[in-house]
């Protein structure tokens, strides 16, 4: 029997600071075992515990596009006792991670369709997944819209890539900071009156919204406004966990448990759970 | 009892309280339960004897520390220890003394259910009564009375303070607090032992803990808003029930409440594993009081010791 | 059905011993448990049911995953003979059947092992189940509400009897009769141990409480989730974790790592409750139950709502622990009946 407890090594292999605080942190992982990596098998949305050994262990989604083979991408922001250690990481740096766990954003029902991705703040990791998922398979997917806050310009991640992304004309980036800043010459606004603005249609599209818990909050009632139907918005929620394999029972929201069932749940899921918001 | 509900009765009428805390019959024989009385009607449910055990004064604090911080006016039923630890709750300024209403009840002790099923060889009792000095047990095939007195919690019998030491109202006469100077004779004879002896004698207690803390949230004087052990960045403490953590959870909690502790036993009657977590609390009351003159909860105008410095106190425990 | 007199119980726990670990009732200090038999004469047969709960046979309080240095990971050795457990009630053998459908299953994952949990599989999988029948249940006792009563053997592999004279051996599982078969020089239980069996059954049923119908009561509570019912129930609540860690069934655990970075240390995990604010406040700073009646009810919502969503069970089978430790008398019967009788 494998045990799912037993971290997979992996190599730290580039690190890159996203921000002007240092408070997020990009790490490009790399197996150490060649068997490990055959073994891995992920979708976009997915996420991992990463496991370092007299720490403990912390979840985060993985940002790289199973596309991607030879590395598995991390964005992590610093907030606690295990995200500290993680930005003291070096390259070359072994550490442990358990995954792939969770549900993923259901690119195979999104085929044929347009896609509204929308996202806030460090919360891009998975959403960076799947765009680079669908650029992959592009020809299966319809209008690719992408909305995109920030509270400043500095703190969106992926910058050089969201610049390729833009030259693209099989893309739409649709960018916005929270207040006019020097040199931005995008939209300012939060990002639920800037999805209002562009009022995407809902004609055969997927919405996937994914940020802080207070721009899902007010994200969700315009895509209503704008008729969205509940199960064509998804959105991935976070919660406090530990085993991630549905045991130890802390990230449940009513009876699914965020780690096994989620962390992607539609919205149409979402409104039969009481404590889900 | 009577007396008691139809005091509370006018009390909730009369509109000087909007509720009163007391307690009601429990669910087995033998037990009580803390109850919330709103109504007049309501107050028909209530009780008071010696199957009273837990401390009200909880309800103060923690979580529920929005009952003292309403507008409300609360009424409360308490037994001289309980009494002591609104007073220390008063005087740490955790409950506003004018919006609390204290309902004194004579207390002859409260059970130690333990000493009760001791008394029939663990058999099962399926009915309790207790006329204040005789309590008699039924089960499926017996029948016993025995004094209250020999089946009273161990913090009950040494007991000086039975009654309410702050009350606006007390159901009966009060009686005068005894003299405490034979108080703590089990503490004496722990105190003979040698300190290798002793450390024994705690790990042996403690190690039965099963850290749900119990203790800590009957506990009226500890109200952390974040009590250490629920830190986790840093985590001060490991959480597994090995010895060395345990111990460390239980002395530090000790000596969190020095000086603040009303030795009510309430932490010793919630254990689940029956530990006898009131002897260290005991000891540190003691030292309190030789040391500093000071017995927690006796007075509004007393701080407690920990909290007061006076210049010509005893420092012979700093100059070492 | 074999039949092993009382004088010859000791001889029978040795024969048990030779080639398994024996757990069976046992006081430790004051309270009673389930501890490995080291002597079979230091059983204790008329324990009824232990204070502690014999979950931590297979789910201890504390158990090591691995044990790591620097970055090297180490699996623990652990002692591999399969286990035996005498003496279990009714009550919490169909607790360690519910605790497997959690751990031993790969819920919703079929065919994906990842999501079984070896370290309680290498214990149950193996593990034989003697479980003895309640012929005197206790007040706090309320197993007929899930169905189940004082002689119910699910969850067991050999059901037994105490007869006054004699232990009863039945074997209910097909792993129960390939263990009893293969037992040379014990005697079949005779027709007047039948009909002792059905005398004592008739009794303990008889003693029972009446039981509470529990229909429907996964859907009621998850309409009565935002009601003040929660508030009446709450009240008393000290949020103390004294039923979760008494309990049989509840399982939820925290993992933590006991040594330093870069050091000699393990990963363990440890049992931990909803009850306790640490159990789901976030690195935030924001807590999803951020009051004890939040927790409160999520303890009642897994054990009537969420796991009957999940699993189709209860998770409780009325053993009645809660009942007797818990320091206010909050009583889950009383939750249960709080709200059963709720308008939504």
């Amino acid at each position: 029997m494998s045990n799912t407890y037993i971290p997979i090594q992996m190599k730290v292999e580039r690190i890159e600071i996203e921000d002007p605080d240092k408070a997020l942190r990009t790490f490009d992982l790399v197996f150490v075992n060649e068997e490990d990596k055959k073994n891995f098998e992920y979708m976009p949305g997915q996420f991992c515990e990463w496991s370092l050994l007299g720490l403990g262990e912390s979840p985060f989604g993985i940002a790289s596009s199973p596309t991607e083979t030879d590395f598995l991408r991390f964005t992590v922001s610093r907030t606690g006792s295990v995200t500290n250690e993680i930005h003291y990481l070096r390259e070359g740096d072994t550490i442990g991670i358990r995954g792939p766990m969770g549900n993923w954003y259901p690119v195979e029902k999104f085929k044929g369709g347009n896609v509204v991705i929308i996202g806030g703040g460090f919360a891009f990791t998975t959403l960076r997944s799947l765009i680079v998922y669908m650029l992959e398979h592009r020809e299966d997917y319809g209008d690719i819209t992408v909305i995109y806050g920030a509270r400043a310009p500095e703190l969106f991640i992926y910058k050089d890539e969201i610049s390729e992304w833009q030259k693209r004309d099989d893309i739409d980036i649709q960018l916005t900071i929270d207040n006019p800043a020097d040199g931005w010459d995008g939209r300012t606004g939060f990002v639920p009156a800037v999805t209002k603005e562009i009022a995407p249609s809902t004609e055969n599209t997927w919405v996937v919204v994914c940020g802080p818990p207070i721009m899902i909050k007010f994200t969700l009632p315009v895509l209503s406004e704008l008729k969205f139907a509940d199960d064509r918005i998804y959105t991935s929620l976070e919660r406090r966990m530990k085993c991630g394999i549905g045991k130890c029972g802390r990230c449940n929201i009513g009876s699914k448990y965020i780690c096994i069932d989620g962390p992607v749940f539609s919205l149409a899921e979402l409104k039969k759970i009481p404590e889900a918001f | 009892m009577k007396e008691l509900r139809e005091t509370v009765k006018s009390l909730l009428t009369e509109g000087k309280v909007d509720l009163v805390i007391g307690w009601e019959k429990g669910t087995m024989p033998g037990a009580s339960t803390p109850v919330f009385i709103d109504t007049a009607e309501k107050a028909d449910s209530l009780i008071f004897d010696s199957t009273c055990r837990n401390n009200l004064s909880v309800y103060f604090t923690k979580d529920r520390r929005e009952l003292a911080k309403d507008d409300k006016k609360i009424g409360v039923v308490v037994k001289g220890c309980d009494s002591r630890s609104l007073v220390l709750n008063i005087t740490e300024k955790q409950i506003d003394r004018e919006k609390v209403t204290i309902i004194g009840v004579p207390c002859n002790g409260v059970l130690d259910m333990k000493k009760v099923t001791g008394k029939v060889d663990g058999k099962e009792i399926l009915e309790f009564t207790d006329d204040g000095e005789r309590v008699t047990v039924k089960g499926r095939e017996f029948e016993q009375t025995f004094p209250l007195d020999e089946v009273i919690s161990d913090s009950c019998v040494t007991c000086v303070r039975r009654d309410a030491v702050e009350h606006d109202l007390f159901i009966g006469e009060a009686r005068e607090p005894g003299s405490d100077e034979n108080a703590y004779v089990e503490v004496e004879e722990f105190e003979k032992l040698d300190s290798g002896e002793r450390w024994a004698r705690m790990e042996q207690e403690y190690s039965a803990c099963i850290r749900c803390y119990a203790c800590r949230n009957v506990c009226p004087s500890c109200y952390c808003n974040v009590c250490f052990v629920d830190q986790n960045d840093p985590q001060w403490i490991g959480k597994s029930p090995e010895i060395t953590d345990t111990m460390i959870f239980h002395i530090i909690r000790n000596l969190h409440v020095a000086g603040r502790c009303v030795e009510c036993g309430a932490c010793e009657r919630a254990c689940p594993m029956d530990i006898k977590l009131l002897l260290l609390n005991r000891k540190v009351a003691k030292e309190v009081r030789d040391r500093f003159g000071s017995v927690t909860g006796t007075g509004l105008e007393n701080k407690p010791a920990m909290a007061d410095f006076k210049e010509d106190e005893n420092q012979d425990f700093i100059m070492g | 059905m074999i039949r092993i007199e009382k004088e010859r119980i000791d001889e029978f726990i040795r024969t048990l011993m030779e080639t398994r670990a024996v757990y069976a009732p046992a006081l430790d200090g004051k309270n009673t448990m389930f501890a490995p038999v080291e002597d079979p004469a230091g059983i204790d047969h008329n324990i009824f049911n232990t204070d502690k709960s014999p979950k931590e046979i297979f789910f201890p309080h504390s158990e090591v995953l691995f044990e790591y240095e620097g970055e090297e990971i180490k699996k623990v050795e652990r002692d591999v003979r399969p286990i035996v457990v005498w003496g279990l009630r009714g009550c919490d053998a169909r607790s360690l059947r519910l605790l497997d459908k959690v751990f031993g299953s790969a819920w919703q994952k079929p065919g994906n092992d990842m999501f079984e949990d070896p370290y309680w599989k290498e214990k149950y999988d193996d593990a034989i189940i003697f479980g003895t029948a309640c012929n005197e249940p206790r007040s706090t006792c309320f197993c007929n509400w899930f169905g189940s009563g004082p002689h119910d053997d699910a969850g067991m592999d050999v059901k037994v009897v105490d007869t006054e004279e004699a232990f009863i051996l039945d074997p209910v599982s097909e792993k129960g009769k390939k263990f009893i078969g293969s037992l040379k020089g014990w005697a079949e239980a005779t027709k007047k141990d039948l009909a002792t069996i059905k005398a004592v059954r008739e009794k303990a049923e008889g003693l029972m409480g009446e039981a509470f119908g529990m229909e429907g009561i996964a859907e009621k509570m998850a309409d009565l989730f935002f009601k003040p019912v929660w508030d009446d129930i709450g009240a008393k609540c000290v949020n103390c974790g004294a039923c979760a860690f008494i309990c049989s069934t509840c399982h939820c655990f925290d993992v933590q790592d006991e040594g330093k970075k870069g050091k000699k240390g393990k990963r363990i995990r440890i049992w931990d409750t909803c009850m306790f604010p640490l159990f789901t406040k976030e690195a935030s700073g924001h807590n999803p139950r951020d009051m004890s009646k939040d927790r409160l009810r999520q303890r009642f919502m897994h054990k009537f709502s969420y796991f009957i969503s999940n699993y189709d069970e209860h998770l409780c089978t009325g053993c009645g622990r809660c009942v007797s430790v818990c320091p206010v008398n909050l009583d889950i019967r009383d939750v249960v009946r709080a709200v059963m009788t709720s308008e939504a």
